[in-house]
């Protein structure tokens, strides 16, 4: 009862709503995410193509300034004061120029000089010159010279520091411009414009991302040109970075930026700092990369805030949930608890406990009603019961007593004349229920006439135990006045006949032994015919007129037949509870099994022989249910007194 | 326990197949009591189809014709064969009822 | 004890090549030994052996290459510690360039720096016998990277690095080093000029014992040594980030102290010397050498 429906119900609904609710939650909780990055996403591909336009701007006015000098290099004079002029030209009128220079190839513009590198540049508000070039200063291999004179095309350097003026953030643009000698293209020199690239520091460091995300510039090795850690600037490059802080994906990221992939990246969180999104955008112009870095658990903090307050409220919901589960199945659970106490009582025997009250009108007020008319109906039977077994056992104890008055009233006391020596008689009875329908009887009618009878009521049970005192006490009555047994039975049919509205009547077989001569007058009334066995062995059925049994019609005479009988003759009387023994494959036992059975003894005495029927019987039947009283009586004519 | 029965006549013919015991005569006396309610008390029955007769059966047989009798009317058997005609014979009915070999010789009379 | 005052260049900017010097100035192993030390930056337009000629500088620090080729164009200096003992030079091509062997480098541009560091270069050319176009390379690797060269210079402890930093993988570069290619000439030393040397052996020795205390000093205390550089390029203005000096450092320990040597050794064998000199005349570098004795006053006494 422990895992009772309260509890179970409760388990099933919170299990159901906390799994529907997380699912939602989830749900919300990666679409908002989702919605999040792509905002970012926007927010990032705004910011960086703003930065890339100014860029762009600015760089293209740039080159085209420097194309444009290098165009009029390539034709007109090359005079000194000529290339000194456009410097300063070009250093006012474009104010976002820093520094220009033109430099030549060795001993180009002056046979006596190896290097001749004139460079304008912005000083204290105002223009300044010099002549760049020495063993000091070797131009010929720096970037700024000897990549467009190796690539042969107008590039961009990489960002580096001026250590002239103010240490600010330059990058030049260099362009060569040629001149045709003796037939062939030949480089004259290179000519620059440098931009500080301050203001692009202070746009990319301006940008507002969350509290505490920023923009990064990356040049075209990676090296950071703007980054909120001015430390790292030009110093580093996102893979020493990487190398630094033992982060393979941040070195994979700048493989990607640096091979101008456009893109949104998670990496997870470094030591001690959070996981961040970046998102990357190259700039064409220089392979130059922008890079925004958001960190995640700001870029989420609203999602995660309402994903929490709303964990909160489910949570307060699902609980308040259960709560009123719980209350609810209490309201089913205590009366059904209530009712299994009661049932346990009722069933240990107690009926008349008071049932408890269920008030509501739901199923469990029906059972709680059910109960209640099951208890009622359980006390009303069980009261019944108990008063059928007491009839019953009231009839028992009087079906015995009645069997005892029964068995009391037939002669079993054997031998029952042991100062009589002419015959000797044995009888015995067995009721198929506690008392029977069959009966025998012998007598004394006097001294000379010895009466003995079997009968057989029809039916059984008390019935036919009472027809059976009537018939016995009758014959005696009737026999004893000396009447043929033929009149006797007259007679005493007439009497049964007279008031029997049951319709019962009784076979019988009365004899009178005259002990003298061994005469026996008999007369038979509709009863199974007796076994006369010799003593020399011969067995015979004694013959019948076939009258009709006593007490059906008043009226009927019957006839006396007589046999003569030697010492040592029997007669074997018996009812139809013999032949008509039945064993469970229902085969009838027969009068050829009882004729059998006779002749095979043909010496025993009356006790014998009855006892060997018996036995031969109780083989038969092998325990099947004995269906009709056995009766037997057996007389054998010992003769007078003369020995044998 | 089958009961077959048909008019013939001023006759009731009743066909009794199977085996009348305690359990199954009291349909006998009940179908007899029927047709006393139904004024036809001229009842004969045909036991041919009758295999095993016992003293509840004979009990029943007796009932029938006292109540058939006391309203002026009868109970003839016709068919009686094997251990039924024995038990007749033993028990004396045949004394007390009048029996027939067949129900045509009952149109006879 | 009185101080002396000595001055020292070095052959490159401040980095972690020479993290023993510096570490060594730090730790005031000089000022124990009695010397005022004063560190000149080298550069990529600064040659220590004309230094040491014009006087500006009374020690410095160069090739053993560098160190035979000028004085055999009249330079009279002396060895009196040799501190690296292998050679970290080496080409860098890349990958899907095609160039697999020294080979497949004829003909093609191949960047170099000034001429100390042609030396190995041009002898394996000329044993290998492929000629190249040399191209005077300039400290970024832009031209590189950009494709003007096809292989380039580099210094295993440097800038290779620097290539892994601009985010070339190992795997896709082509390395040649030429300890590898039978081109193994031991590099830095401390020089002076045999003058120098003459007028106070014992200050050469307390510099070369100082400075090999500072190198077993930086290799014990790898981070201490990286934060004593770091602070000095900062200070000049020199591009620097830690991940790079720290790739420098343990190159530079394997170079200064291979394999599993307990100590730093300044010592220079005869036969290595005779193969560096050796290896320079058939280069047609130089066309006479000083005698081992004479040049090497370093080592144990």
């Amino acid at each position: 009862m422990r895992r009772g429906i309260s509890f179970r119900l409760t388990v099933l609904v919170l299990a159901c709503s906390s799994l529907i609710f997380c699912i939602i939650l989830g749900y919300n909780y990666i679409i908002s995410r989702g919605i999040i990055v792509r905002m970012a996403e926007e927010k990032g591909d705004y910011l960086a193509s703003n930065t890339g336009q100014r860029l762009a701007e600015v760089f293209s006015s740039v080159s085209t300034v420097v194309d444009d000098m290098a165009q009029s290099l390539e034709n007109g004079a090359l005079t000194e004061e000529r290339v000194r002029r456009m410097g300063g030209q070009v250093l006012r009128n474009h104010p976002e120029i820093f520094g220009t220079a033109i430099g030549f190839e060795a001993y180009r513009f002056d046979p006596y000089r190896k290097y001749f590198a004139p460079y304008h540049y912005r000083m204290n508000g105002g223009v300044v010159s010099t002549i760049l070039g020495g063993d000091g200063y070797q131009y010929f291999y720096m970037d700024w010279y000897q990549l467009p004179r190796e690539l042969g095309e107008s590039i961009w350097t990489e960002p580096y520091f001026d250590e002239g003026g103010g240490g600010a953030l330059i990058t030049t643009y260099s362009a060569p411009f040629y001149r045709e000698e003796n037939g062939q293209r030949r480089l004259v020199g290179v000519v620059t414009a440098d931009i500080s690239l301050g203001w692009l520091q202070d746009l990319v460091s301006g940008i507002d991302v969350c509290d505490t995300g920023y923009g990064f510039l990356l040049s075209r090795y990676g090296a950071y040109i703007s980054h909120p850690d001015s430390d790292l600037i030009m110093n580093e490059t996102i893979f020493s970075r990487a190398e630094e802080l033992g982060l393979p994906d941040l070195r994979e990221l700048g493989r990607r930026m640096r091979k101008g992939d456009k893109g949104f990246v998670e990496l997870a969180g470094f030591q001690g700092l959070e996981s961040v999104f970046v998102y990357y955008l190259p700039l064409p112009m220089q392979h130059w990369s922008f890079g925004l870095v958001f960190p995640k658990a700001e870029l989420f903090a609203d999602v995660s805030r309402l994903s929490s307050v709303m964990s909160g409220m489910g949570i307060a919901g699902i609980g308040v949930l259960a709560g009123l589960i719980l209350l609810l199945s209490r309201t089913i659970t205590r009366p059904l608890r209530l009712l299994t106490t009661a049932a346990r009582e009722i069933a240990s025997g107690n009926l008349d406990l008071q049932l408890p009250e269920v008030s509501s009108r739901d199923e469990v007020g029906e059972l709680a009603g059910s109960f209640q008319t099951m208890r009622t109906s359980l006390k009303s039977y069980i009261a019944d019961l108990t008063e059928t077994t007491a009839a019953k056992e009231r009839i028992e104890s009087e079906l015995s007593i009645a069997r005892e008055i029964q068995m009391g009233i037939l002669p079993k006391l054997f031998p029952a004349f042991p100062e009589r020596s002419e015959f000797d008689i044995f009888a015995s009875i067995e009721p198929a229920r506690e008392v029977g329908g069959d009966l025998y009887d012998f007598f004394f009618v006097d001294d000379n006439h010895f009466c003995f009878l079997v009968g057989d009521v029809s039916g059984k049970g008390v019935p036919a135990a009472l027809f059976m005192a009537v018939t016995k006490t009758l014959l005696k009555v009737v026999a004893e006045t000396g009447l043929e047994p033929g009149e006797v039975l007259a007679k005493v049919n007439d009497d049964l006949a007279e008031e029997n509205d049951s319709c019962m009547f009784v076979t019988l077989f009365l004899a009178v032994l005259d002990v003298r001569n061994g005469e026996v007058r008999y007369a038979n009334a509709g009863h199974n015919p007796p076994l006369y066995v010799q003593a020399a062995g011969a067995v015979e059925w004694v013959p019948s007129a076939c009258e009709p049994m006593a007490g059906a019609m008043e009226g009927m005479t019957y006839s006396t037949g007589t046999m003569h009988f030697s010492p040592g003759d029997r007669l074997f009387i018996y009812t139809d509870g013999v032949t008509e023994a039945m064993n469970r494959d229902s085969d009838l036992y027969t009068e050829e099994r009882l004729l059998e059975d006779i002749a095979a003894h043909p010496q025993a005495s009356a006790a014998e022989i009855i006892r060997e029927v018996d036995a031969g019987i109780k083989t038969f039947t092998a325990g099947a249910e004995q269906s009709d009283d056995i009766t037997m009586l057996a007389m054998t004519y010992l003769g007078t007194t003369s020995a044998k | 326990m089958k009961i077959v029965n048909e008019m013939k006549g001023a006759c009731m013919l009743v066909s009794v197949e199977g085996r009348m015991d305690a359990l199954t005569a009291p349909e006998f006396e009940k179908a007899c009591a029927d047709f006393l309610d139904q004024g036809k008390t001229n009842v004969v029955v045909d036991f041919a189809l009758l295999e095993y007769i016992s003293s509840a059966g004979l009990r029943s047989i007796l009932a029938s014709a006292k109540k058939l009798k006391s309203k002026g009317g009868d109970l003839r058997f016709c068919g009686l064969t094997g251990m039924v005609e024995e038990v007749f014979r033993i028990s004396g009915f045949q004394a007390m009822f009048t029996i027939v070999p067949s129900f045509d010789d009952i149109a006879g009379s | 004890m009185a101080q002396k005052s000595v001055r020292l260049v070095l052959q490159w900017y401040p980095q972690t090549q020479f993290a023993g010097f510096y570490v060594a100035r730090e730790k005031g192993f000089y000022i124990r030994q009695g010397i005022d030390l004063n560190i000149l930056s080298g550069g990529a337009d600064i040659s220590p052996s004309n230094v040491l000629k014009q006087g500006k500088a009374d020690f410095g620090t160069m090739f053993l290459s560098t160190a035979l080729e000028a004085h055999y164009s009249g330079v009279d200096l002396v060895n009196v510690g040799q501190i690296v003992r292998e050679s970290a030079l080496m080409l860098v091509a890349r990958k899907d360039s095609g160039i697999r062997t020294i080979q497949d480098l004829s003909g093609k541009r191949v960047g170099m720096w000034g001429p100390e560091f042609q030396l190995q270069p041009l002898a394996l050319f000329k044993q290998e016998g492929i000629i190249v176009d040399v191209v005077r390379q300039s400290p970024s690797f832009e031209l590189f990277m950009r494709g003007g060269l096809d292989a380039v210079s580099a210094m295993w402890y440097n800038e290779y690095h620097t290539l892994v930093s601009y985010g070339l993988n190992p795997d896709e570069m082509v390395t040649f080093r030429f300890s590898d290619m039978g081109q193994n000439l031991p590099e830095d030393g401390i020089y002076c000029l045999a003058s120098t040397y003459r007028e106070d052996p014992e200050l050469a020795r307390s510099l070369v014992k100082a400075t090999v205390q500072g190198w077993e000093y930086a290799f014990a205390h790898p981070d201490e040594a990286l934060d004593i550089v770091l602070d000095v390029m900062k200070k000049n203005n020199v591009r620097a980030n830690r991940a790079h000096q720290r790739w420098m450092l343990n190159r530079m320990r394997d170079i200064i102290r291979p394999g599993d040597r307990e100590n730093v050794s300044t010592d220079l064998s005869g036969e290595t010397y005779e193969a560096v000199v050796r290896n320079m005349l058939d280069s047609g570098f130089i066309r006479s050498a000083p005698e081992y004795e004479r040049f090497f006053q370093g080592g144990a006494r």
